[in-house]
């Protein structure tokens, strides 16, 4: 493998997720020789796990930008893979309390400011479109029919097919061994396979990407944060259609779409596990987690589930699904290089956003290799924003901020013209 | 009633499995551990029995060092009423425990103590696949035995047991006390409720040390070598029908030589 592969390259990207995935099709694209390596499979880690919900209406138009943008470099990628990835179903946000329904208030406000297709919809309305879901006791609800979800595995074999066309090499079961580092700048990666120079490496390595840093004594604030989610098998008694809309219930913490005849049902619970990334064995596979029958996680996702969906108990037949999420202190990306450090860029932390963002944060990766600069508002979602910053150095602190992010993420309640920032 | 129901403590299936250096066990160091999932089958068909039924005591029994409390709990969470740890200071879970004998009359002693009523148990472990421990407590215990069971009925007089054998399903009737061991299809294991895993935290674990039951062990199997299967896999491409007949023909004959 060593002696036949080609050691040099214009960019090499660490991480064979979406985010890297999609950054390196898009550096193909514009003519730059990209090698892709992975420690395991292609969309085995976060992304082989995901939900992939896409609610486009976010807290700034920067945000909304980027996801709107990303439905069309989806629909340019399902005609050129031939595949179905964006299923719109639309989604659906209910309130069962005042605040909450305020919050349905001001972001419908808000998505008709910027002409977004949003309104709201009354109790009757909502039990048509949902027959399986709980409704006697919501006090508001809004319907984006332009909403949906990104099927992940649609998504990473999309992004892989149309790499590869472009050029794109893939070397699987190749983790990073370590940074080739030279006056100060990153110019390559050491894998099993040898030595790739290049003199752009992207960190794409996911929950792993704070580790990918520290070889270069960078710190990036990430930490890797457990996550899980229910998959009900088709039931005859309570039907669920495939294009019926993604529903999100913050005062329960609940997210839901369907999936094969059943439905995905996930939370963003007050309390998480904590995983330390550098203590999993080398060949740690994501696939093979799962839950124990008696995973104090999985019991309050149910126990929230039947509160909202009274046919889904500790019994009803499902899959469960469990995967690990990389989150920020503040749940946005880190997009970019760092000060003192040229050539490696950072593309991580998408805080359970990683599909849903990927189709743009390739675009705006690759700008900012091969152009420096990039025409999205990054300023939210640059790498070095907490640079130096006091707080924001120790593993510790980093953890406690980014645990207090997913824990405070659908917990908090939105007040006046600030809508909520979540898909 | 009472239902006893014996588990084995077995790496999680999911996980690769790794031989160690010295060939005389699997690693250990980073693999999960679960109940053996034809015992969660069982525990699953006791519980569903005990809500059916007034009166009906779950047992779930463990073997091994106190590490199986883990597991235990879970069997208490998922709704099991009592747990019973047979201490076995040099269980190595590493080497699949106990020989199949050797469980088995360790567990005549506790149905004896227990006065059980039914024994349902997983039809094999999945660590060693021996299959052999319902039978040989059945004969210990002179008790009527149903193997792979698909479906069990409590009846008034005893049990109906239907059974997946090749040429189709088997029912058969017995009289209790007797020893079933359960098949993949006879049902689907519960996520525990959030109250019962509560509650569960309260119930206790008993412990008994192996030689409280006047046993010891005395191994009937020994392990000499272990070896991982190799993964290696060839691929040859057929051009039409006829060529894939032909390797599959090579292929059998090789297999049956």
């Amino acid at each position: 493998m060593a002696g036949t592969s080609q050691q040099t390259a214009d960019v090499v990207v660490i991480g064979g997720g979406v985010a890297g995935l999609s950054t390196a099709m898009q550096l193909a694209t514009r003519g730059a020789s990209v090698i892709v390596v992975e420690r395991d499979r292609l969309g085995n880690g976060s992304s082989g796990r995901a939900a992939g919900l896409l609610g486009q209406l976010r807290g700034t138009t920067a945000a909304t930008r980027m996801l709107m943008d990303g439905v069309e470099i989806v629909q340019e990628l399902e005609r050129q893979a031939d595949v179905e990835i964006f299923v719109q179903t639309g989604s659906l946000r209910i309130a069962e309390t005042s605040e909450r329904a305020q919050e349905i208030v001001d972001l419908v406000e808000m998505g008709k400011s910027i002409d977004f297709e949003i309104d709201h919809l009354d109790n009757e309305q909502v039990a048509e479109f949902l027959p399986y879901m709980k409704t006697d006791d919501l006090l508001d609800a809004c319907y984006c029919p332009t909403d949906g979800h990104l099927q992940p595995a649609e998504l990473v074999s999309a992004y892989i097919k149309v790499g590869r066309s472009n050029g794109v090499e893939y070397r699987t079961d190749s983790p990073c061994q370590g940074l080739v580092m030279e006056s100060g700048r990153v110019t390559g990666v050491k894998t099993s396979g040898g030595t790739i120079h290049a003199p752009a490496v992207i960190n794409a390595g996911g929950p792993w990407s704070y580790l990918l840093a520290g070889m270069a004594e960078a710190t990036l604030p990430t930490a890797a944060l457990g996550h899980v989610y229910l998959t009900t098998r088709p039931d005859d008694n309570n039907p669920v259609d495939r294009l019926s809309p993604a529903i999100r219930d913050r005062h329960l913490r609940l997210y839901a779409r369907p999936e094969s005849g059943g439905l995905i049902v996930g939370m963003y619970g007050e309390d998480t596990v904590e995983v330390d990334m550098e203590t999993l064995p080398e060949d740690f596979d994501m696939s093979a987690l799962k839950a124990r029958p008696d995973d104090l996680h999985l019991a309050m996702l149910i126990d929230a589930a039947e509160k909202r969906f009274p046919w889904i108990n500790p019994r009803t037949p499902m899959t469960v699904t469990m995967g690990i999420m990389t989150f920020t202190p503040d749940g946005k990306p880190f997009c970019g290089t760092m000060p003192d450090l040229e050539g490696l860029y950072h593309c991580s932390g998408f805080s359970g956003h990683g599909i849903v963002q990927s189709p743009a944060i390739g675009v705006i990766m690759a700008d900012l290799v091969l152009e420096g600069s990039t025409s999205y508002d990054i300023e939210a979602i640059e790498a070095d924003r907490y640079f130096d910053m006091p707080g924001f150095q120790q593993r510790s602190d980093i953890k406690n901020r980014c645990y207090q992010m997913q824990a405070s993420y659908y917990g908090k309640v939105e007040g006046g013209s600030q809508p909520a920032d979540e898909s | 009633m009472k239902i006893l129901v014996p588990t084995k403590r077995v790496p999680d299936t999911d996980q690769k499995i790794r031989v160690r250096d010295d060939r005389q066990g699997v690693d250990i160091e980073h693999l999960p551990f679960v109940i053996n999932p034809f015992d969660a089958i069982a525990l699953e068909e006791a519980i569903r029995i005990g809500e059916q039924r007034d009166s009906v005591e779950v047992l779930a029994v463990g073997i091994g060092t106190a590490l199986y409390e883990a597991e235990l709990r879970t069997a208490l969470a998922m709704g099991a009423d009592r747990a019973l740890l047979v201490e076995v200071e040099d269980y190595d879970d590493s080497r699949g425990g106990l020989d199949p004998w050797n469980v088995a009359c360790l567990l005549r002693e506790i149905v004896r103590r227990e006065h059980s009523d039914l024994v349902l148990m997983g039809k094999q472990a999945v660590d060693d696949d021996a299959g052999q421990v319902a039978q040989f407590l059945a004969a210990l215990l002179d008790w009527p035995q149903a193997t792979c069971a698909s479906a069990v009925e409590i009846q008034p007089e005893g049990l109906r047991v239907a059974r997946e054998t090749d040429s189709g399903i088997e029912t058969i009737e017995t009289s209790l006390p007797a020893v079933i061991s359960t098949d993949l299809r006879l049902n689907e294991p519960r996520y525990a409720s959030l109250p019962s895993i509560l509650k569960s935290r309260k119930k206790p674990i008993e412990r008994i040390p192996l030689a409280d039951l006047g046993l010891e062990q005395e191994p009937r199997i020994e392990i000499l070598d272990m070896e991982a299967v190799s993964a290696e896999r060839s691929c040859q491409f057929a051009d039409n029908v006829d060529q894939l007949v032909g390797f599959l023909r090579q292929d059998t004959e090789a297999t049956e030589e």
